[in-house]
């Protein structure tokens, strides 16, 4: 079954290449090789964490001209909010790199690629 | 399949090399004291108190511990880890700080001259005041520069983030390290350059402690500019992104 797939593609890359009908689709400048390894996703963007607790903080900070004895529950409630920021993202990372969900993740699938690259040498 | 499970067992040591989920491991050679290990190796238990337990008053994780430490190999205790009980960890990473070209005597005799200089301030201050006020003064010069330096750690600082061309001073929170690290450098920078030419260090050391101690002195203003700063620029707080 996979032999069929390949063939197929192949049929339609040298149809795409050729020129008997008209221009060609494909202008390739290199051979057309996939890579030993795959592209890294980039994670989504999150929000800044924390800004409740940071500006009621600062508010407080304005408030009393910087004393930071007159403000110590509002920079412990910041403090615990970014303790449990901090171990969330460490939660998720981990949860990425363990719990990949039915799909590689695309620094394990560069590892299988490498370990069966790409023959460009004639053994 | 044997590619999977080889692959799952590389990840799993990428991965979880801080949890300790490795499979078990021995060393094909023997291995001379360095500061990388196998993560597989545990931290050394420099403190005394932990093995004068008798072994009925052992909580079940502390005897899991214990046998998990009978068969795993430990790290070698590096040399500035001790068990006596003037040893101060927070201590041992100003004085490294504060050494130059890996002097640690001279870094280490400042430090004491340091302490010694401010517990005879203090037992001078102490005979010197009202009966009143003799309980108020703080003695124990370890203890005024673990507040002192708590007095200087900031509590966020600025990172500078790229949005739309242009570099913007965000306020971000800082990790205990950082803080810590921060509060040394400063104490540190401002007594190497705002001193006069013929004071020691030892003892403009004290006096900027001593300062810190009572949340006066240059240190601790220059903590609050930073907040300053911070608080300036709270509007750009959204440009974080993590």
């Amino acid at each position: 079954m996979a032999m069929q797939g390949g063939t197929a593609l192949q049929e339609k890359v040298s149809r795409m290449l050729s020129r008997k009908h008209k221009k060609p689709v494909l202008k390739p400048n290199k051979p057309l090789v996939l890579k030993d390894e795959v592209a890294n996703r980039k994670i989504k963007k999150g929000e800044a964490t924390c800004v409740t607790e940071m500006s009621m903080m600062m508010a407080c900070w304005k408030q009393n001209n910087f004393v930071d004895t007159l403000c110590s529950n509002e920079m412990q409630s910041f403090y615990t909010c970014v303790e449990k920021a901090q171990i969330a993202v460490k939660n998720k990372s981990e949860q990425h790199t363990i719990g990949q969900s039915g799909r590689l993740q695309p620094k394990q699938a560069t590892i299988l690629l490498k370990r069966y690259p790409n023959l460009h040498v004639e053994i | 399949m044997a590619s999977t499970s080889g692959l799952r067992t590389t990840l799993s040591k990428m991965a979880a090399s801080l949890t300790g989920l490795l499979k078990p491991w021995t060393p094909r050679v023997l291995l001379v004291r360095w500061s990388r290990y196998n993560p597989y190796y545990l931290e050394p238990e420099p403190r005394k108190e932990v093995y004068h337990i008798p072994e009925t008053e052992l909580t079940p994780e502390q005897k899991e511990e214990r046998e998990l430490k009978s068969v795993r190999p430990i790290k070698a205790a590096t040399n500035s880890v001790t068990s006596s009980v003037f040893n101060d960890p927070v201590l041992s990473k100003f004085v490294n700080m504060m050494m130059k070209d890996g002097d640690k005597i001279i870094a280490k005799g400042i430090i004491t001259q340091t302490l010694e200089n401010m517990k005879r301030k203090q037992v001078e201050k102490y005979h010197k005041a009202p009966e009143g006020k003799k309980a108020e003064i703080e003695c124990n010069p370890y203890a005024i520069f673990h507040q002192a330096l708590e007095n200087c750690k900031p509590v966020i600082g600025l990172a500078s983030i790229q949005k739309g061309g242009k570099f913007y001073q965000v306020p971000i929170p800082l990790t205990d390290n950082r803080r810590r690290f921060l509060a040394m450098k400063w104490m540190i920078t401002e007594c190497r350059d705002n001193k006069h030419r013929r004071t020691l260090m030892y003892e403009k050391l004290s006096q900027e402690l001593l300062a810190a101690f009572s949340k006066e002195g240059n240190v601790v203003k220059r903590k609050h500019e930073l907040h300053k700063m911070a608080e300036s620029n709270r509007a750009y707080a959204h440009y974080r992104w993590w």
